[in-house]
């Protein structure tokens, strides 16, 4: 079972603040506590969530994260050495050219363990289709084996394995190549979140699927269309990952987390993450998440804890509890792609190579 | 009176400043694509109480010709703020200066990049401002083509407007009050609505106030409206001159711009590039300088210098002969300059002029004992040509570690460096105002 953890300086409760009253959260030490906590649980990825566009000047909650997720990420990457880190980037905010380089970095500073998770606001899908394909194609700007480091012939690369993008279509107009090394994933892993409007970009192009939904039964219905509209889209069950959200409200707890947080009914709209509730004791919890798998046909979930203590008790409770039954991916795997056993893409000009002999 | 201190910043680079280092025996070649080997070198220049690290930028390949890119290891390179991210919290003291243009990037985006480096860092984070002069940069973005030297620096100032008012409105504490009414306090948040010729923000910054109230300004303006442009918001200049006289010249011209903008010259640091070659004895030096320089293939070493020059084909000249005459270029008319008055004064042929240029593309180079690089450096310092250094190392690790362990050593025994940084931030080290206090 594939486990994410949503880092939140506070927790996904959009009252959580309220409880924490301490602004050394807000700070790197503090998100790199919950990191390495998730890490040495077991989780497969972090993700580091973002709003699309700049803080409206009427809105004064809490945010997923307090600062530039993209960053965040780099910064993380030095300091916990196993987990995936899945970072968000909104289309609207970057040059393909500047958020395939970033990424394409992050990925070298991960050393394999990046994953953009793709933010579009759906106002233009053909021009985030195309969005995508640049990115896709500045990434493959060199083949695995393009760096040959020769020092006597005083070759860095080997030109024959440059793929220059001439990327000119309706919206964007591209030269290349991307001037970072080739990514140790082949590409960073993409994600994206599904929030039932127009998603047809994350079937056609997502790897790693996020759902999202109030209840459990919302929840099966929605990987029920999600894995028909992948499969219409052309791509097999097999080569995506569908992880779907949840807030995890652990018994005894359960009660004055309630009656701590219930009563304020504050408008969550600009919370970039929405997630399925689920009360019980940790053994509970474990019973309706590997039940939700099966009946929804997913590969796990992205963990929102409402509050930090919900974390806490997530890991120490439930997550030995998973381990007990088996489901905890402890192995040695390097890369994000090798966690979420998704294959490493093949870079188009070997595939073409291969095709043509 | 203390004798005034000057300032020192590492610039890096993957495998070192000279064009050939990475083919050099004892250079690590993959250097480029590993943040550890970066995040040594900056550890190095903290133990050298350095107050900065810089990082290059260019949006683009370096080289039209995949030929001649795949020969150079600058062809490829981390995304500068990505990178100082990483070595930010695997630092404590050291500046943090990433290069990032205002021709292919927007005030919002940016300005939150940076507000996020500063927190990661604790208030070490710089800006160098470029406007970007490459037309493969401009191909990366737009069909339309690079635009006019006067229209990126408009661009640019209204850019920089845009980014300090983003974050000036945020005030120290706007975020999480104890009083549990709100999460953000309205008071000290002064939403930004600018409507301008190039860009239209409305809202407020993602980030809680910088702990030194904003990022360091650098720039590198060489042309009247870059230095103008440095002189009004600037905390830093780099620059790249040969001799003593152009370093003054360059030095005395920046300042006498501060007044205009209401600056006293305190505010201003300017820095020159050094690349020091450095030995125990003058011989030695100049053996590991004619090591390096044989390793420059003519071609590289000459597309190098035509691209400072803007000539499309430098190569169609013979090689042992003078430069050509040559219009003024849109590019960087300072660095053209520099070199046609660097092959007039030593008469120098395109080859000889391709190989001194390519050890430090154009920056002041200094092949000596570490007293004699410390003599040079005290000789500009004192002299009105130079409030610091931009010291870029011909080969890493290996040239920034000799400068450390023996050049920084002399420089604190004649009092002109500093022992111990004097904060954590590098407002502090640099001894540059903080906006909003006096
Ligand atoms: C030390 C130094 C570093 C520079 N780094 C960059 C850089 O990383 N990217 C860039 O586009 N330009 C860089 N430049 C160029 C300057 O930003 C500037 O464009 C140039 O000096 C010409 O001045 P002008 O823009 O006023 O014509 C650098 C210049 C110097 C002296």
């Amino acid at each position: 079972m594939l486990l994410g953890y949503a880092l939140s300086p506070f927790g996904h409760h959009p009252d959580a603040w309220r409880q924490a009253r301490d602004g050394r959260l807000l700070g790197f030490d503090a998100l790199l506590d919950q990191v390495s906590a998730a890490e040495t649980a077991g989780f497969d990825f972090v993700l580091l969530a973002d709003r699309v566009g700049l803080r409206p000047v009427d809105d004064l909650s809490s945010v997923a994260v307090p600062f530039e997720p993209t960053l965040l990420a780099s910064a993380l990457a030095t300091r916990v050495k196993r987990i995936g880190i899945v970072a968000a980037a909104v289309t609207a905010q970057h040059e393909p050219y500047n958020l395939a380089r970033r990424f394409a970095s992050l990925d070298l500073i991960t050393k394999g363990r990046a994953g953009w998770m793709v933010v579009a606001d759906g106002a233009d899908a053909a021009r985030e289709r195309e969005y995508v394909d640049v990115v896709k194609t500045l990434w493959d700007s060199f083949e695995d084996d393009a760096f040959v480091y020769d020092k006597v012939a005083g070759r860095f690369f080997d030109p024959s394995k440059m793929h220059i993008a001439h990327h000119s279509r309706t919206h964007f107009s591209v030269r290349g190549p991307l001037n970072v090394n080739r990514s140790p994933q082949g590409r960073p892993v993409m994600a994206h979140l599904l929030d039932g409007g127009n998603d047809t970009l994350a079937f056609e192009t997502g790897e790693l699927l996020l759902l999202q939904a109030r209840a459990a039964e919302d929840l099966v219905r929605t990987a029920g269309r999600t894995i028909k509209a992948i499969e219409s889209a052309g791509r097999r069950r097999e080569d995506i990952r569908i992880l779907a959200s949840i807030g995890p409200v652990i018994a005894s707890a359960a009660q004055d987390m309630n009656e701590r947080l219930e009563l304020s009914g504050e408008d969550r709209t600009a919370q970039p993450l929405l997630a399925t509730r689920l009360l019980g004791t940790p053994r509970m919890i474990v019973d309706q998440l590997q039940e939700l798998k099966a009946v929804a046909d997913l590969d796990g979930f992205t963990i929102l804890p409402p509050t930090l203590e919900m974390g806490q008790r997530f890991v120490a409770d439930v997550v030995p509890e998973f381990r007990q039954r088996g489901l905890i991916n402890d192995g040695s795997d390097a890369t994000l792609r090798d966690r979420l056993r998704l294959a490493r893409p093949v870079h188009p000009a070997v595939s073409l190579r291969e095709v043509s002999r | 009176m203390s004798r005034s201190r000057m300032k020192l910043g590492a610039f890096l680079m993957a495998g070192g400043h000279h064009i050939a280092a990475w083919r050099h025996p004892d250079a690590y070649a993959q250097a480029g694509s590993d943040i550890d080997h970066f995040i040594a070198l900056a550890q190095i220049a903290e133990r050298g109480k350095f107050d900065m690290i810089f990082i290059e930028d260019a949006a683009a390949i370096r080289e039209r010709d995949p030929e001649l890119a795949s020969q150079a290891a600058r062809s490829t390179a981390f995304e500068p703020l990505s990178l100082l991210a990483a070595i930010a919290v695997n630092t404590s003291h050291v500046g943090l200066v990433a290069t990032a243009s205002t021709s292919y990037t927007e005030p919002y985006g940016l300005a939150r990049s940076f507000a996020a480096l500063d927190q990661l860092s604790g208030g070490r984070a710089g800006w160098n401002l470029v406007t970007s002069a490459s037309e493969l940069e401009a191909e990366n973005f737009a069909a339309s083509g690079l635009r006019s030297h006067s229209q990126r620096y408009e661009r640019a100032e209204e850019f920089a407007d845009a980014a300090l008012a983003l974050w000036d409105g945020v005030e120290d504490g706007a975020y999480l009050l104890s009083n549990g009414e709100a999460f953000a306090d309205r008071s000290r948040l002064h939403p930004v609505h600018r409507h301008g010729k190039h860009f239209s923000v409305d809202g407020i910054l993602e980030s809680p106030r910088s702990p030194q109230g904003r990022p360091i300004m650098v720039q590198a303006g060489a042309s009247d409206v870059g230095k103008d442009l440095a002189a009004r918001t600037a905390d830093v200049v780099f620059t790249a001159s040969q001799t003593k006289a152009e370093a003054q010249a360059y030095y005395a011209d920046v300042r006498a711009r501060l007044g205009k903008y209401g600056r006293g010259h305190g505010d201003l640091k300017v820095m020159p590039g050094i690349s020091p070659i450095i030995g125990a004895t003058e011989e030695e030096a100049k053996a590991k300088y004619r090591a390096l320089q044989d390793l420059i293939p003519d071609a590289v070493g000459v597309a190098l210098l035509a691209s400072y020059l803007s000539i499309e084909d430098l190569s169609a000249y013979p090689l042992d002969g003078p430069l050509p005459e040559m219009p003024p270029t849109n590019l960087i008319q300072s660095r053209q300059q520099l070199i046609i008055d660097l092959g007039k004064r030593e008469g120098l042929s395109i080859r000889e002029l391709a190989r001194h240029f390519a050890g430090a593309r154009g920056h002041w180079q200094v092949v000596g004992t570490p007293i004699q690089i410390a003599d040079a450096m005290e000789e500009r310092f004192a002299d009105g040509a130079a409030d610091g250094f931009n010291v870029m190392a011909p080969l890493f690790p290996s040239g920034l570690e000799d400068f450390v362990t023996l050049v920084v050593p002399e420089l604190q025994r004649r009092g002109i460096f500093r022992e111990e940084y004097e904060g954590t931030t590098l407002r502090t080290n640099l001894g540059v105002a903080q906006p909003g206090k006096s």
